[in-house]
Formats: C-alpha cells, sequence, structure tokens
C-alpha cells in the first residue's frame, strides 16, 4: 500500500545539517495498526508528516497505491489528502467556531463523490459509533479533551479513508481516555480493516500495533511485528 | 472552484462571523458604515448646498428663464411689448420685469446702503415666494405707493448696539415706521415700511422691494425698461424648452437659464465642491481598506495553525482564501446597509432641521443613484482589502502554517 525508499529530509539551519529522516526504507500494508515509536527528536512526527503529504522530503521516494506522490502537484496533493487520507493530531485541531457534527462533516462536504444527505448520514453514523451524537450540537470548547479528540477521530475517518495518520493522539489525554482513543482504533481498524498509522512515546501503547518500528536519530532502528493480531 | 467548495468557504465565514468574537464583528461593521457615511455625506452636504442655492436663485432672483439685456445694452427695453409676447407663450407661467436701483436708506439716526427692486407685487406672486416670507406686516400690494417692503437683516434689531452689529442695518425698523429712501439723482421719498421678510436668500433680505408705480416715480426709464425679466416655466416645462420658445418667438434680448447662469456663477465653487469631494471619498476608502486589511490580517495571522490544520484534511487553498474573502464581504455588506440606514436617518433629520448660514440653507441631498455608487465602490475596496490577507495566508505551506 505505502511504499517507502531512502527517505531523507534534512533541515539546514545557517551551517548546520540537521537530518531529521535518514535513509528510511519501509513499507506498510493495507490493515496494518503501525506504531511509530522514538524518543523525542527522532524524527516520528516529521516521518508521519511525509507520508501523510504534509511536508516534502529532501530526497527518496513515497509510493502510495501505485502513485510516487512527488509528482503531485499541490491541488494533487490536497485532493489526495481529501479522498485517502485522515488525520488526527495530538491537540485535536478541531475548528473552534463549528459544531461537532459541522466538524465531523467538514471534509465529507468537499467530496464531489457525497451528496448532503450521504455525508449528513455518514457523520450520523460516525457520530453515533464514538458515541458522541448527543453531542452533535456542542462546540468543541464545551467538551472534554478526550471527546474532542473523540471527534476528532471521527472527522478522520468520515471519509472512509484508506489511511489513518494519528500523530500522538494521546499525548495531551489522561490515560483512561488515552484507552479509550486506542480502543476507537482498534475497534476501527479490526471493523473497517483500516489502515492506521500512529506516532507515540508510550511504552504501553505498543499492545495495540501490529507492527512497530522505532526510530533514533532520523534511522529506523527496529521494525517488528507484535503478538497483536493482524 | 465549484459550489460545493463556494458552500464550504461560506459556512466557515458565516460560523467565524457568528461565533468569533463579536466585539471585533461589531466594531468592524460600525467602521465600514461610518466610513460608507462620510463618503457619501459630504458630498451630499455640497449637492444640499447647490440644491438650496439654485432653488433660492429661482425663486427669488431669476425664475427659471433670465431675459437680460442684449451686450451693449443697458436695460431690457419696450417692456410691456416683451411681457405680452412672453405670457403668451405655451409653457410659461408668467415673466415680470425686474428694475433695481441703488439708494441710501435712512431711519433715525441711521443710514444704510441698499438695492431698492421695483417689482409688479401681483406678478412677483407667480413668480416668486417672497410674499409668503412675511415675518412681519404684510406683502406689497399691486397699486401701493408711498410703502415698501424691507428684508429682516435690513430692518435690524433695536436691541443690538451699531457697533456691535455683524451686518449693517436701520437698527430695529418696525413695521409702519416710516424711512426716507434717497435714490441718489436727487429723488428723496419718505416710504412707510409695510412688511418685514425673511427669505434665507441673502441677496434678497439685503433689498428693499417697492412697486413699480413708486419706482416710475424716482425713475422715470422704469416705465418702459427692465433690468431683465425672470421667466416662471408651469410644471412640466424644461428651461432649456423655454428659453429656446423665447428665442423662436424673436425675443431679442440675452436669454438664459438657471443652469447656464449658476454654470458661469458657480462653475468654481462646484470645481471645489468636487474635488473636496473627491478627497472625502479617497480618504474614505483608503480608511475602509486598511481597516478591513487589518481585521482580516490579524484574523489570518491568529489562525495560521488552523488553516494549517484545514489544508492537512484536505482543504483546498481556494476555499480557505474564500472563506476568509466571504467573511470580508459579509462585513462589508453589512457595514454598507448601516452605513445607507445611518445616512438617511441624517437626510430625514436634515430635511427637518437643515444647516442654515446667513448665505444658504442646506439638506442632505442624496440619489438612490448616490447611493449605489458609493456602495458599489466602498463594496469593491472591501473585497481588494480582504482577499490581499487571505491570498497570503492561504498560500502559506501546510508546516508554516501548523508550526505558528
Amino acid at each position: 500500500m505505502i511504499t517507502i525508499g531512502d527517505l531523507q529530509k534534512i533541515y539546514r539551519m545557517g551551517d548546520v545539517e540537521v537530518r531529521a529522516l535518514d535513509g528510511v526504507t519501509l513499507d506498510i500494508a493495507k490493515g496494518e495498526f503501525l506504531g511509530i515509536m522514538g524518543a523525542s527528536g527522532s524524527g516520528k512526527t516529521t516521518l508521519l508528516h511525509m507520508l501523510g503529504l504534509l511536508d516534502i522530503p529532501t530526497s527518496g521516494s513515497i509510493v502510495i497505491d501505485g502513485t510516487d506522490v512527488s509528482q503531485l502537484n499541490d491541488y494533487e496533493k490536497t485532493m489526495f489528502r481529501l479522498y485517502k487520507f485522515g488525520y488526527v493530531f495530538q491537540d485535536y485541531a478541531l475548528v473552534p467556531d463549528l459544531t461537532v457534527m459541522e466538524n465531523v462533516s467538514l471534509p465529507a462536504m468537499l467530496r464531489k463523490d457525497r451528496t448532503e444527505e450521504q455525508y449528513h448520514d455518514a457523520s450520523i453514523d460516525i457520530l453515533t459509533k464514538i458515541g458522541m451524537l448527543d453531542r452533535q450540537d456542542h462546540l468543541p470548547r464545551e467538551l472534554s479533551g478526550g471527546q474532542q479528540q473523540r471527534v476528532s477521530i471521527a472527522r478522520a475517518i468520515v471519509n472512509k479513508p484508506d489511511i489513518l495518520f494519528a500523530d500522538e493522539p494521546c499525548a495531551n489525554l489522561d490515560t483512561e481516555n488515552s484507552r479509550m482513543v486506542l480502543d476507537l482504533f482498534r475497534d476501527i481498524n479490526e471493523e473497517m480493516q483500516q489502515t492506521i498509522v500512529m506516532v507515540s512515546h508510550e511504552d504501553w501503547h505498543k499492545d495495540y500495533f501490529h507492527r512497530i518500528i522505532s526510530l533514533q536519530d532520523g534511522k529506523v532502528i527496529s521494525d517488528g511485528t507484535t503478538g497483536t493480531k493482524h | 472552484m465549484g459550489k460545493k467548495e463556494l458552500k464550504v468557504a461560506f459556512l466557515l465565514a458565516l460560523r467565524s462571523l457568528q461565533r468569533g468574537s463579536r466585539s471585533s464583528v461589531i466594531l468592524t461593521i460600525l467602521i465600514i458604515g461610518m466610513c460608507f457615511t462620510n463618503m457619501i455625506f459630504l458630498p451630499g452636504l455640497f449637492n444640499g448646498i447647490g440644491q438650496s442655492i439654485t432653488k433660492q436663485v429661482v425663486d427669488y432672483e431669476i425664475g427659471n428663464v433670465l431675459v437680460s439685456p442684449k451686450t451693449g445694452g443697458q436695460y431690457v427695453g419696450d417692456v410691456g411689448a416683451t411681457l405680452d409676447l412672453i405670457n403668451g407663450m405655451p409653457g410659461v407661467q408668467r415673466a415680470t420685469p425686474h428694475f433695481t436701483k441703488g439708494a441710501t436708506l435712512k431711519y433715525r439716526q441711521r443710514i444704510l446702503g441698499a438695492s431698492v427692486r421695483a417689482i409688479s407685487p401681483n406678478d412677483e406672486k407667480l413668480i416668486s415666494p417672497l410674499y409668503t416670507k412675511m415675518i412681519a406686516g404684510s406683502y406689497l400690494g399691486q397699486d401701493d405707493t408711498g410703502e415698501v417692503i424691507i428684508g429682516k437683516p435690513v430692518a435690524g434689531d433695536a436691541s443690538i448696539r451699531q457697533e456691535d452689529e455683524f451686518q449693517s442695518s436701520l437698527g430695529g425698523v418696525r413695521v409702519g415706521d416710516s424711512i426716507s429712501i434717497d435714490y441718489g439723482n436727487g429723488y428723496v421719498k419718505d416710504y412707510r415700511v409695510k412688511g418685514i421678510f425673511f427669505t434665507g436668500w441673502s441677496q434678497a433680505d439685503s433689498a428693499v422691494y417697492t412697486t413699480s408705480t413708486d419706482m416710475a416715480l424716482a425713475d422715470p426709464r422704469s416705465l418702459d425698461n427692465a433690468d431683465y425679466i425672470t421667466v416662471k416655466a408651469k410644471s412640466g416645462y424644461s428651461e432649456t424648452f423655454i428659453k429656446n420658445e423665447l428665442i423662436q418667438y424673436g425675443v431679442s434680448e440675452k436669454v438664459q437659464t438657471t443652469s447656464d447662469l449658476l454654470a458661469k456663477s458657480m462653475g468654481r465653487a462646484l470645481q471645489s465642491f468636487a474635488i473636496i469631494n473627491m478627497v472625502s471619498l479617497i480618504v474614505s476608502i483608503i480608511i475602509t481598506t486598511v481597516v478591513l486589511f487589518i481585521v482580516i490580517t490579524i484574523k489570518t495571522i491568529n489562525s495560521r495553525r488552523q488553516i494549517g490544520i484545514l489544508k492537512a484534511i484536505g482543504v483546498d487553498k481556494e476555499v480557505i482564501m474564500h472563506n476568509y474573502g466571504f467573511q470580508v464581504i459579509i462585513l462589508g455588506v453589512l457595514g454598507i446597509i448601516l452605513g445607507i440606514i445611518v445616512t438617511l436617518g441624517l437626510a430625514a433629520y436634515m430635511a427637518i432641521h437643515p444647516v442654515v448660514t446667513p448665505e444658504w440653507s442646506a439638506t442632505l441631498y442624496i440619489t438612490p443613484m448616490d447611493l449605489l455608487i458609493n456602495s458599489v465602490i466602498l463594496f469593491c475596496a472591501a473585497v481588494v482589502a480582504g482577499y490581499v490577507p487571505a491570498y497570503q495566508v492561504s498560500r502559506e505551506d501546510i508546516q508554516t502554517a501548523m508550526r505558528a
């Protein structure tokens, strides 16, 4: 599904060269729940942003479903993100002026292959699934952190994306809410065969991943499956 | 950019205004509204002054069409025949001659120079509303002799000392008092003041009116001569029509419409007004553009991370740009509506309480076209001011925006 070859990202700060990613090569299979782990500054988020087309690599290739994404122009990348990807961010990143329902519907509204009725029904289904339907008219500021993150996940999967990217989605949550979010990810992965790529530095999150790659100084230092079923 | 994208952009804009900072929205609308009012108020006032002056000139000086002596001539001659000719023409309500003579007025110890205008009182009623402007006493009768009516500034106020007067007067003449008029040609006569008027038009208010009969005694040349003949058009007949008709009917004197005369006499004033209007308009547009530019720039700066997130989840930069564009369009439209309401309110107020100066009184003269043109100008300025920062921020790369 995703093939990454010799991916490099080099930042230049004056005369200093920082290799955020240094020759990362890996494949990600469909339906996989992949954890990217490593210490702070190891390049986890940079790799996630490269995969999610939020940043441009210095060199190397990313091929997603047979498409070399380096060949896409700005608009095509935007459409790629809209139609194929879902994102969950550490700080939820909901639009503060939109209600829960509007936030969840937003990516679906823009899809040319969805009618108003279809995206409305899809949003209702997702909100029901995450137990937030009764809060559909609330604004993000009226919700707890855990609830906001659930809404953020609902927004990410409303378009039934091929790949769901999550950048430390539990970083701002307590253990109970973190577990709730991770359970949700696992349900989505199992029920919808949803490919999930998640960045984390919490050791106990390993229990949820099928496979874990560990990064250090921009390099993959380990890549292995866990005991969790895929 | 499809319908769906525009719909999402509009939703984002609407929600931002509805649920964002209310005070910021209200303040922005107020500023736009005040800029609109400023754009239209000054030109409207100048137009009102122009209208007021035109009306007063028509009412108290020249009617709709003025027949004056040919170049080189001193008087319009053969007045009787000329009047018969003009009064018989279609579209003419009435024509009447004016004969004006400089004179010195004396009342007790006061001496004052003034113009004495000889009129035919009954005909004058069909041309000028002067007879409705009497504030004391009564208007002249057709066959009155030995009586005059005088303007309020000429009569003066007995309670004001001569050295304190802004404009020289006779120091408090009242109806029934006798004043002496010396025409400078050896003819001096005492007249009873029959009435005192006030029109608001300083040239009329500074004059003394007497009947043609009386003037014939002072200056026999007025019997068949006039300084000019004023012609009033019937409703529905244009000044130009009357002018052309007079020429076609063989009136050999100089024939000019009010517009012809005002274009000459007020041309420079109108040019000055136009320049002031233009400066006022440009200043208002600059203020509005800058304010909206600042408002939208601050909004975009504060929303950079959110813009990055929107782009990350697949919202196209065009949608983001139009989101801010729609916000400024909505703010602009609401500001313009507020401006129109304020302007019309001021116009209504000034219709009842006009701005009165010693020279003129003016209302706010605004046409629907003025409102439309200024609305379009302000709207365009608002759109430019909003779209420039929106365009800039929508082009920012995701990483930079998300790190903000």
